[in-house]
């Protein structure tokens, strides 16, 4: 078509412009020279000749002109010209043109960093084919329905007066599969079931480790599209009891501890005992379809979960017609809906789901139960996966990027003051070109292509920044902190890219359109009269941005001050034990298949040899680990109580006798526990002193005796008080605990978490452990080892991630509010040379011109102040309403200080004098310069 | 009869540019501006330069092509020559011309009756 070609010859005239050029002036002198010739010809003289052949031509410039415009592309060429125009124009303040680009550099920079959290973490979809077209299955009934035993995670939002889950037993599943398949014109092309299997032992060489692994049902592969880089995947076939036991191994497993063995298929491989033989490896990135941060390292059939887990089976057995453990997901065919979906299932699914689930409660009534309480299906997208953990990632995550929108807008307000006092000294210069017809427009638009063209340096030097960011982030973060699931890469991929684009575009135009608005405001014949230079009046605006400035540094401070000190605080807290030299790890023998009696065994070699290490001047464990954020609790009642009445609660704790001597908690009264506290012996327990406060307030607590109310149906007689500790967690108060002796009850010894003190540094002693343990058995991987101290510590993450950011963050808002503040400063005393002079020449002195520029600064920054005191005030309202649902993430941000208030003085004081500090410095550097004026040079230079 | 000149209308320099190279054959610039000012009697008021952007233009409809030769007095010169395309436009742009003159004579004319 002809706008084709157009556009095709148009292009070419951009590209060739010099040759075109060059053929048109060759071509427009032939035709002159040609003209001349004829008048020549008719008898004129050579002058009068080319006067008339001008004539005749008409005005050359003109053609030429117009020539060109209609060659090329007009406004590429203008956007081209207008580039070259601002190159120029910032190369000729390189100073200033760098702390510009540096600044917005980091800004954007931190905004990238963080897009590619978001993008790592909310946005990745599954590395399958068409994820868009994967749906999570759910289900929701009435509360009068109860599952018989739920395995697992479901974090489902349902309306009230309803539950709603996100597993499925596994007969439901079944019947809903048989269903899906029976049908041929469902609008489901593949139904399969997924679960976890975390933490199974696997033998790795010589060495036995722990991995997460996932059990699948036969068409998991084939439902996801997903095809093995090696091997095969795990098909139908080999989802049946009998068939041969199979395992497919992760990309990163694989990598790590097979060194990437392309001879791995067909190898045997041990999990939790079982012999499987691996048939594949899943590509790179494939992480299973589970929560964020859950990675899979093993991949197997669900026929197979008995034989790992034995008596735990999640599957059905002889005595249990199983437990609701398993994730759902369908495949849509083309074009099909969620709606269609429903009708075509939802049937199967209510008869099943009928079935498997006890009637409602006697106490309900059966008439009462509207349809919407039957249990039925309900769907989320499954492009992501499970969702439910993302969501709690979200909180910190948009937390985060509040923070570094903030100091990018602090960045874009210091360029908005820097474009506007150089748009007052190039008045003059604006003012003739409209003058000359110019339209404002056109000029507005050269104007931003200067800021544009900053914004655009400063985001491709912030995509480097973002590059080195995100290995410190991904350091500085660990599931602990709440911010970067495990396993998770950040990648700058094109859509981070394009982020960064936009939000630099956006910076650009952001900052530059009000100056370049103001520039072009012009009354032109008071412009062109007066002289070149400015009043160096401040226009409002800037000390408008100067104050917004200072406001948000103050913010960001303060909000680091407190986070510091919650840190400080919480690093403080007394345990309630020594953990000082305090070696930690954790075995699990019940995993490996130890049944109760050869636990006790297994525990008593063991600490035989542990008592004699070197070293070691004392070995116990528990069977919680403190300070770790685990908790085993029970329900129990006072004696006199009845069967029927409330139950009380306790923690509960499980130890070896030299427990609190060797963890250095105080025995206060009563006996301790003693070997001879075994099966043979009566129950007993020791409580802690919250416990008998709460429940033995004016009574001797000792001699006592309680019954548990779980199904072991215990009782105990209370033979000691210990002190307090601390838990769970450093924050929490303290709580009610109750210890029990290890031998006497073995169903609960399955996991034990050891500690020992040391007379010297713990860390040698791990391989030292490790060695014990494998010469018991070699294949009981040892866990969780570390200091006592560092893994309380670790367990502060949170707290120590918002104290770093903020600190980084509120420490560059200070720096660019002080520069801005400078730069505004000092432009206004270079334009105001004049006045200082006269000043000067009629008396002032010197310390009172520092003090008038200096005062024309601080007026800012205190009102800056008062600003950032307001804006406080209303948030710390905000965070203590009462609107906010209880888990939701304004909830938990309020929650994470500690023994700190979020007006605390002390924090707000030391933060005031820091910002007014810097501010003087800031102001104090061109009030020099003022100082140092010269009355009769001012009066004299124009 | 030659007292005044017409200037050039705009858009009917297309025309007789396209006219003049389907008579012609090939010509250079110069060529085209000389022709259309003789055929006019002088009538026209041509400024010669501005047949180079109509040139420019109609080349890049695809109306005419163009290719670099010597001209009588031994200089390089650009020579115009029409294309198919352009043969068939200068069709289309007669009739519309001849159309638009037919409306505007009958419209002027004194209607009988």
């Amino acid at each position: 078509m002809t706008s084709l070609r157009i556009l095709l010859s148009k292009l070419r005239g951009l590209f060739l412009k010099r040759r075109l050029e060059q053929d048109m002036q060759d071509e427009i002198n032939a035709h002159l020279e040609m003209l001349i010739e004829d008048h020549v010809r008719q008898g004129m003289t050579p002058e009068e000749a080319r006067y008339l052949a001008l004539r005749k031509f008409g005005g050359v410039e003109q053609v030429k002109e117009t020539h060109r415009e209609r060659r090329t592309l007009a406004p590429v060429e203008t956007l081209l010209r207008d580039l070259k125009y601002g190159f120029r124009m910032l190369r000729r303040s390189p100073g200033v043109t760098a702390v510009a680009v540096l600044s917005l550099a980091l800004g954007i920079g931190a905004n990238t960093a963080l897009f590619s959290v978001v993008d790592a973490v909310l946005l990745k979809t599954l590395p399958v084919e068409d994820p868009e077209r994967l749906l999570v299955f759910e289900w929701q009934a009435g509360r009068q329905y109860r599952t018989s035993g739920m395995s697992g995670t479901s974090n489902v939002d349902g309306p009230p007066g309803t539950r709603s889950l996100s597993l499925f037993r596994y007969d439901v599943f079944e019947k809903l599969h048989r269903a899906q398949s029976a049908t041929p014109e469902s609008p489901v092309s593949d139904l399969f079931a997924f679960a976890p299997l975390p933490e199974l032992t696997a033998k790795l060489g010589d060495q036995a480790e722990i991995v997460d692994g996932q059990a699948v049902s036969g068409n998991y592969f084939n439902g996801l599209r997903l095809n093995p880089i090696l091997g095969r995947a795990i098909t139908t076939e080999d989802d049946r009891p009998g068939s041969t036991q199979v395992v497919v191994l992760s990309y990163q497993l694989w990598q790590d501890r097979f060194g990437a063995n392309p001879n791995v298929i067909g190898q045997q491989f041990k999990l939790n005992q079982q012999s499987l033989t691996i048939i594949g490896v899943t590509p790179r990135g494939f992480n299973g379809t589970l929560q964020v941060g859950f990675n899979p390292a093993v991949t197997v059939p669900l026929s197979i979960e008995p034989l790992l887990r034995g008596d735990n089976s999640n599957l059905a057995t002889a005595n249990s017609p199983g437990v609701w453990w398993l994730n759902v997901m369908g495949r849509l065919k083309p074009g099909a809906t969620e709606e269609q979906v429903r009708q075509s299932l939802n049937g199967a699914f209510q008869t099943a789901a009928l079935e498997a689930m006890p009637p409602p409660r006697k106490s309900s009534d059966p008439a009462q139960l509207a349809p919407k309480d039957y249990p039925h299906l309900r769907f989320e997208p499954g492009n992501l996966g499970m969702m439910d953990r993302r969501k709690s990632y979200a909180s910190t995550i948009y937390g985060l990027f509040i923070v570094v929108a903030l100091v990018l807008l602090i960045a874009c307000a210091n360029l908005a003051n820097l474009l506007l006092a150089r748009a007052t000294v190039r008045r003059p210069e604006i003012s003739v070109r409209v003058a000359i017809g110019a339209g404002r427009w056109r000029l507005i638009r050269q104007l931003l292509t200067e800021s544009l063209l900053l914004a655009t340096l400063g985001g491709a030097i912030g995509v480097l920044f973002a590059f080195w960011g995100k290995s410190a982030l991904v350091a500085l973060t660990d599931n602990e902190t709440g911010l970067l699931p495990n396993g998770v890469e950040l990648s700058l991929n094109w859509r981070v890219l394009v982020f960064t684009l936009a939000v630099s575009l956006l910076t650009g135009v952001l900052f530059g359109f009000v100056p370049a608005w103001r520039a072009t405001t012009l009354d032109l014949s008071t412009t062109l009269k007066e002289s070149s230079r400015a009043t160096g009046r401040v226009s409002g605006l800037s000390k408008g941005l100067l104050v917004v400035q200072v406001a948000l540094s103050a913010l960001l401070l303060v909000g680091a001050g407190l986070f510091i000190r919650t840190l400080y605080n919480l690093q403080r807290i007394k345990l309630g034990f020594n953990p000082e030299n305090l070696l930690v790890f954790r075995l699990q023998p019940e995993r490996a298949g130890y049944k109760e009696d050869q636990l006790l065994r297994f525990y008593q070699q063991l600490f035989e040899r542990l008592d004699h290490l070197p070293s070691v001047s004392g070995a116990t464990f528990a069977r919680v680990e403190l300070v770790a954020n685990e908790n085993w609790s029970n329900g129990f009642l006072l004696p006199g109580e009845s069967v029927d009445a409330t139950e009380h609660d306790t923690m509960r704790q499980m130890v070896r006798e030299n427990y609190f001597a060797t963890m250095e908690i105080p025995f206060l009264r009563g006996r301790e526990f003693t070997p001879h506290d075994n099966l043979h012996a009566p129950a007993v327990a020791i409580v802690n002193q919250t416990f008998q406060h709460q429940y033995f307030p004016n009574e001797e607590v000792l001699g006592k005796r309680i019954r548990f109310t779980d199904d072991n149906k215990l009782e105990v007689e209370i033979v000691g008080v210990v002190a307090d500790t601390k838990y769970d967690r450093q924050r929490d108060q303290d709580q009610p605990l109750l210890y029990t002796p290890w031998q006497q009850d073995p169903t609960s010894i399955g996991e034990m978490h050891f500690a020992l003190r040391t007379v010297s540094n713990p860390a040698t002693l791990a391989e030292r452990v490790r060695l014990v343990v494998r010469e018991l058995d070699s294949n009981l991987p040892v866990t969780q080892v570390g200091t006592q101290s560092a893994r309380a510590e670790a367990t502060l993450g949170q707290e120590r991630l918002y104290a770093r950011l903020l600190s980084f963050f509120g420490i560059l808002a200070l720096v660019l509010a002080a520069i801005g503040l400078f730069g505004v400063l000092a432009y206004s005393v270079s334009q105001r040379t004049k006045e200082i002079g006269i000043r000067m020449a009629f008396g002032a002195q010197v310390a009172q011109v520092i003090r008038l520029v200096i005062w024309q600064g601080m007026k800012l920054v205190l009102l800056g102040l008062v600003v950032s005191a307001l804006i406080g005030y209303v948030l710390k309202r905000l965070l203590e309403c009462e609107y906010f649902a209880p888990d939701s993430w304004q909830q938990q941000m309020a929650q994470q200080l500690y023994g700190v208030k979020i007006s605390d003085p002390l924090t707000l004081i030391v933060i005031a004098t820091l910002l007014t500090l810097v501010a003087l410095l800031s102001c104090w550097l061109p009030a020099r310069r003022a100082a140092k004026v010269d009355p009769l040079v001012a009066l004299r230079y124009e | 009869m030659a007292d005044t000149k017409h200037v050039v209308l705009p858009g009917t320099l297309n025309l007789l540019i396209l006219k003049t190279l389907a008579s012609l054959g090939e010509l250079h610039g110069y060529g085209i501006a000389r022709r259309i000012e003789q055929v006019s009697d002088d009538l026209l008021e041509l400024n010669q330069g501005t047949v180079y952007p109509a040139l420019l233009k109609l080349e890049q409809m695809g109306w005419i092509r163009t290719r670099w030769s010597t001209s009588e007095n031994n200089r390089r010169a650009k020579y115009y020559s029409l294309t198919r395309a352009g043969r068939k436009q200068l069709t289309v742009e007669e009739d519309a011309w001849r159309r638009t003159s037919a409306i505007v004579t009958r419209f002027l004319t004194p209607s009988e009756k």
